[in-house]
């Protein structure tokens, strides 16, 4: 049992390592001064950009205004039992803008685009695409990886944003339809609420979520060998190591401030 | 004597899916067209992935013009990439993109200050001598075997290599489109100086001008010389091999 334990914490930190190992050479090829390919590797950046970010918009957008709707609601008849009904920006903040926006924003990425990455960089492994461009003459970790990686990076941090904003959009509409808040005290509510430490909190999260995600899924993707039933394989462990990945990042974020 | 573009020095590998190895201990001189022929699982893949420097020996080394894969892989020096084409079995055009953008791909990526139409001209031309041209649109899943493997070559010359790797290129090729990846090759040579090592599973109309041919067995050479010689000295029952 011992050895047992023994044997997957190593292999657990040799997994971090190697998921370390690849966000570390996307960095160093993102501020490399070699010119060779940048404006081909742009062009992979904007696709990535494009798909996750800009494609994800409308399923974001359903997603943050339900939610918002939902803690509202749920807020804003229960608060007042407690003699807390000017709570509701509070509870919005906390709930929204602290932890479920970033978290929500990585599950929609991580199901939309990491699923994607893992998938096509599998493939790209049984066909012998990936050694294909080695043989060219082109760095993976350049062509393929960086921005694959940049792209979740940037997408996730402004779709992070993007989903805080809907979803408090959305707890208005509530509060002015249900509990006739109006929208000057309902904004007013939200941002006496809302600290700098928040705004700075979320984008460090959707920072940290966009790296995670991205080097997980292109390390699962680039994890297959020789055989497509592998791709299925790498996929489902890069979406639960992703979610896993996610909730140990926001531990390690939120835990030392919020405590 | 003229200068050796690939060597082999006692180079041992082992081969896949079988207990034995590869020995190889030969060189190739600069503008050779060698071909390297046997039965399934003799060590010609492994044999060409030696020399586009995708394995390392398990001993020995494998020169490359001049250089030593393992010494430039530790290096991390990609350079020598663009001087050796290399198309293997399963040849991996990029599924994302089209054909012309597969061929494009090399030049946009390493000659960035060519010009968009110079370079569009120039993968347009080797997709048209390759009969390639009304394809250009369509991405690799649209194309048969013999297609993606034309492509993939043109992609592999784009960069005018000195040294081309070729690993059963005329597979899934009918006997006319043979002839003109024959012909596309040695137009290629007389331009320019070109080191072919093409591996085949039996002998083709495409080996018939080589300067060289090699009969492997279990990872061993079976025989080495000109066409005509190996088909001499051959063992019988390799002789079908060496046409």
């Amino acid at each position: 049992m011992i050895e047992w334990v023994g044997r997957k914490t190593v292999a657990g930190y040799a997994y971090l390592a190697a998921l370390a190992t690849l966000f570390i050479q996307a960095v160093l090829d993102l501020i490399s001064p070699a010119r060779q390919g940048r404006r081909e590797t742009l062009r992979v950046l904007i696709r990535q950009i494009l798909f996750t970010g800009v494609d994800a918009l409308p399923v974001t957008s359903v997603i943050a205004l339900l939610l918002g709707i939902i803690i509202v609601t749920q807020a804003g008849t229960q608060l007042p039992k407690l003699g807390a009904g000017g709570l509701v920006g509070s509870i919005i903040v906390v709930t929204v803008i602290r932890e479920l926006g970033p978290l929500i924003t990585a599950f929609i990425v991580v199901g939309r685009s990491g699923t994607a990455i893992a998938t096509e960089l599998g493939n790209m492994s049984v066909t012998r695409e990936v050694v294909a461009l080695r043989l060219m003459g082109i760095p993976i970790s350049q062509f393929v990886i960086m921005p694959r990686m940049v792209g979740m990076v940037l997408s996730m941090l402004c779709l992070t944003f993007y989903f805080d904003v809907v979803a408090v959009f959305g707890g208005y509409l509530v509060a002015d339809a249900q509990l006739t808040i109006p929208f000057s005290a309902f904004v007013d509510s939200v941002t006496r609420a809302l600290s700098t430490t928040d705004l700075l909190m979320t984008a460090i999260k959707g920072l940290g979520f966009g790296s995670a995600v991205a080097a997980v899924c292109c390390y699962h993707g680039l994890a297959v060998r020789s055989s497509y039933t592998e791709v299925p394989q790498q996929t489902t462990r890069a979406v639960i190591n992703s979610f896993v990945l996610c909730l140990l990042v926001d531990v390690v974020v939120t835990v030392p401030l919020y405590l | 004597m003229s200068e050796t573009a690939i060597s082999f020095v006692q180079v041992r590998a082992p081969l896949a899916g079988s207990t034995s190895c590869l020995h190889l201990d030969l060189r190739i001189a600069a503008g050779q067209f060698v071909a390297l022929v046997g039965p399934s699982r003799s060590g010609k893949s492994l044999a060409i992935e030696l020399a586009a420097g995708l394995l390392p020996p398990q001993s020995g080394k494998v020169m490359v013009l001049g250089q030593d894969w393992s010494a430039l892989e530790e290096a991390g020096d990609g350079s020598m990439r663009l001087r050796v084409g290399t198309v293997l079995q399963q040849p991996g055009l990029l599924s994302n993109m089209t054909l012309f953008n597969n061929v494009l791909l090399p030049l946009r990526y390493h000659r960035g200050a060519m010009p968009d139409p110079q370079r569009e001209q120039a993968a347009m031309a080797q997709l048209e001598r390759l009969g390639l041209a009304s394809l250009r649109d369509r991405f690799p899943a649209e194309l048969n075997h013999g297609e993606i493997r034309r492509g993939a070559i043109a992609r592999s010359l784009m960069l005018e290599p000195d040294v081309l790797l070729l690993d059963d290129p005329v597979a899934g090729l009918d006997a006319d489109m043979v002839l003109v990846l024959k012909q596309y090759v040695d137009a290629r040579r007389q331009q320019q100086p070109l080191t072919v090592v093409a591996a085949l599973r039996s002998f083709s109309p495409f080996i018939e001008g080589a300067d060289r041919l090699i009969v492997l067995q279990d990872g061993r050479v079976e025989a080495d010389g000109s066409v005509e010689s190996v088909g001499r000295t051959v063992p019988p029952a390799l002789r079908r091999y060496a046409g």
